[in-house]
């Protein structure tokens, strides 16, 4: 298992833009959480400290206290696994287990049991049917689920989702929303970047809102979606849920989700 | 044109951009012409060859010519906005599909760079090696190739069928709305130019310079 | 007004159909959605609403006939499309030309490929960026603009082009929440000024508000075509692999509590 902790976590990019700025963040083991915030708020920066792909500026990242400066991306690849937003910016193989096993082999493993690993991970996403299609004959959002499942298959204690929902119709989200249930019942920590409120919401425990390169807020979806936190929100352009909106509206407290909101009406009677 | 380039302010970047352009060739044309040109005034020896002074005037010579021509492009391409370019081609009746493609080009550069960077990090992030030995680094090279190339692709379908939602198809002349203002000293400058070149031509044939 | 009847459409190089005996009408001042699963065919449908399937992309256009206005459009170079159809994807930055300086001049791109004389163009950007509010953005680069104002200049290049009809191919499927508010906000400005739009989109909160008629497709077929509120509210919707409105969800989360929707009216 492995904790992640960043401190003091800064990022100026070549050209003089900062990006992060004095990020404190310590995720336990078995976490999940989201990040969100405007799309420059430093969310992209910040998941791409916790695989080496960027290194700081100022501050460090720590895995289980130590620190990773020294280690390559490829080492850390094996605890810190990425899916980018793009499938197609991925995928290369011409066949769907040739690319789920990719990563796998990548840290090591042997022919089998790579190809077990992606097995497990297509039946994780409910791509086993495709086993064997070229992915290009598969429609985005199944091409997107296989870039979740070629890094599942890594079998990393920390999985990190970039924007897994865009892009996706109902059934992509309900499987993505699947999935991460059953990383976090495994005990690996996820954590995610997300536009869709609603998802977020509804699938972690903990939302990290980012705005101009700091966190904002940090808390449950019930802390962070609260009418008191709703100036904030919108300081970095984000809306809370509609099932929020309503139940502040109704006077009902923070119910962050649509269950909530139906848990408190009943409760009232 | 050395002045040129202190005025727009790249003269540090025309300068370095140049320099590294040329020192390879210049490194050959320099062992080539300082060893095995004819001459009688010796300056020192190594093994058999003898360099001469005939031969350092000559490299001297080519050197700056090297320096002149990949300065001068170097210049073009640094000044020149892209619009500007597509305006002038239109302007002497290029059509405007292949200025556009031109311009287009030379844009498509960085795009390739950001693409390709991206698509590295998604394979790193699975276990790619790219701070590893040359060879790891080189086999690393494969699972770039695809999704580069099948980018590149998407991305010219996308952009074409979005050119043509603006009648990029059309046929015919188009009235621009941009005018590049041509001073009366840059034309001034253009022609002064080219007759100093026709002369130089001229001197140089009848054996003046 | 644009008609398509029983129009069926397959991509070059494959035997089967994308879509299917497609019966659709845009009539002037119409905002219609489209909704669908991935892969249902609603990107198909806008490209063969826009004349780029099968006039660019080629394929087989089959059936009863496209028309505008009455007039056939059969065989029709693509050009003559742009005045009457425009079509706006997904993604800002394949549709922004990269060859321009500022904003204005990006707008004024399509015009100018009409061969309009400098008058006549720069009205109809002024005007295309008056529509969408954002004349503040005429001077800046369009390269370093957000990805929703990336959006709405490529609209208002469309726009330019005064189009009888736009269609839209989820427009904001690849921005975040201030760039989808932006778009919404122009799409609702420009439903004001009577255009007929055909947005193909996946946000149904966003079509709640815009759209008086929706068109559910399911496996290249056409399954419902009617008022918005009907439309959205059909439990089968969910079967189609579409995501209800956020009101709907909640209504009928309520209705399974035995909760009274009206609740939280």
């Amino acid at each position: 298992m492995t904790a992640i902790q960043l401190e003091g976590l800064g990022f100026v990019y070549p050209d003089g833009t900062r990006a992060l700025d004095g990020v404190d963040l310590s995720i336990e083991p078995g976490a999940s959480v989201a990040v969100i915030g405007q799309n420059g708020s430093g969310k992209s920066t910040l998941v791409r400290h916790l695989n080496g792909l960027l290194r700081p500026t100022e501050g460090r990242v720590l895995h289980d206290s130590e620190d990773v400066a020294g280690l390559r991306t490829a080492a850390l690849a094996a605890r810190v696994g990425i899916v980018f937003q793009n499938p197609d910016r991925q995928i290369f193989a011409g066949r769907v287990r040739d690319e789920v096993a990719f990563g796998p082999r990548m840290l090591g493993r042997g022919k089998a049991e790579a190809a077990a690993a992606g097995a497990a991970a297509l039946e994780a996403v409910g791509l086993t049917d495709a086993t064997d299609a070229n992915p290009y004959d598969l429609g985005y959002s199944r091409r997107k689920l296989l870039a979740i499942a070629s890094v599942l298959a890594m079998d990393t204690p920390v999985v990190v989702l970039d924007e897994p929902t865009t892009g996706q119709d109902a059934r992509g989200i309900a499987r993505v929303q699947q999935v991460i249930a059953q990383l976090v019942a495994d005990g690996r920590t996820v954590i995610a970047i997300s536009h869709d409120m609603r998802f977020v919401a509804e699938s972690f425990g903990r939302v990290v809102v980012m705005g101009s390169g700091r966190v904002l807020l940090d808390g449950s979806p019930a802390e962070v979606f609260a009418e008191s936190a709703w100036p904030v929100l919108a300081s970095t352009y984000l809306e809370p849920t509609h099932a929020a909106r309503v139940g502040a509206r109704l006077g009902l407290g923070s119910t962050p989700t649509e269950a909530r909101l139906v848990e408190v009406l009943s409760a009232r009677g | 044109m050395l002045v040129m380039a202190a005025k727009a302010r790249v003269l540090g970047t025309l300068f370095r951009a140049s320099l590294l352009l040329t020192l390879p060739i210049a490194i050959s044309v320099v062992l080539v012409s300082v060893f095995t040109r004819a001459g009688t005034t010796v300056l020192f020896q190594v093994g058999p060859f003898d360099a001469t002074l005939e031969g350092v005037d000559f490299a001297a010579q080519t050197l700056a010519r090297l320096f002149a021509i990949s300065a001068s492009i170097g210049l073009f391409v640094l000044v020149t906005e892209p619009r500007a370019f597509v305006f002038d081609l239109e302007r002497r009746g290029v059509p405007p599909r292949l200025a556009f493609i031109a311009v287009a080009t030379i844009e498509a550069v960085p795009t390739l760079i950001d693409r390709a960077t991206v698509i590295g990090e998604s394979q790193r992030a699975r276990g790619l090696d790219t701070e590893g030995s040359l060879r790891a680094r080189l086999r690393g090279l494969l699972p770039m190739v695809g999704p580069v190339i099948i980018g590149s692709l998407t991305d010219v379908e996308e952009r074409s069928l979005a050119l043509e939602s603006r009648a990029f198809s059309r046929p015919g002349r188009r009235h621009l709305l941009w005018s590049m203002p041509d001073t009366t000293w840059e034309r001034v400058l253009r022609w002064g130019l080219l007759l100093g070149l026709i002369t130089l031509v001229v001197l140089r044939f009848t054996g003046r310079v | 007004m644009l008609r398509l009847a029983g129009v069926g459409y397959r991509y070059a190089g494959y035997a089967k159909p994308v879509l299917s005996d497609i019966d659709l009408t845009l009539a002037d001042g119409e905002i219609v959605g489209v909704v669908g699963a991935n892969e249902a065919g609603k990107s198909t449908l806008c490209l063969v609403a826009s004349g780029l399937a099968p006039g660019s992309i080629g394929g087989a256009l089959t059936g009863g006939g496209f028309s505008i206005d009455g007039e056939s459009m059969a065989g029709k170079p693509l050009h003559e499309f742009s005045t009457r159809v425009g079509i706006g994807f997904q993604n800002p930055a394949t549709q922004l030309s990269g060859v321009t300086g500022s904003v204005f001049e990006e707008v004024a791109l399509g015009p100018m490929n009409l061969g309009l004389h400098r008058r006549d163009t720069v009205e109809r950007v002024r005007a295309a960026l008056a529509t969408l509010g954002i004349e503040d953005l005429a001077e800046r680069e369009p390269r370093r603009l957000s990805g929703g104002q990336g959006q709405l200049v490529v609209i208002a290049s469309l726009l330019a082009m005064r189009p009888s009809h736009l269609v839209l191919d989820e427009p904001t499927a690849q921005l975040d929440p201030e760039g989808t508010r932006l778009v919404g906000e122009a799409l609702r400005a420009l439903a004001k000024t009577g255009a007929a739009l055909l947005i193909a989109e996946h946000k149904t909160d966003l079509l709640d508000g815009l759209c008086s008629r929706v068109v559910v497709l399911d496996r290249g077929r056409i399954v419902a075509d009617g008022p918005t509120g009907a439309v959205l509210d059909d439990p089968a919707l969910v079967e189609r692999g579409v995501d209800p409105p956020s009101r709907v969800r909640l209504a009928r989360a309520l209705r399974e509590a035995r909760l009274d929707p009206g609740l939280v009216a």
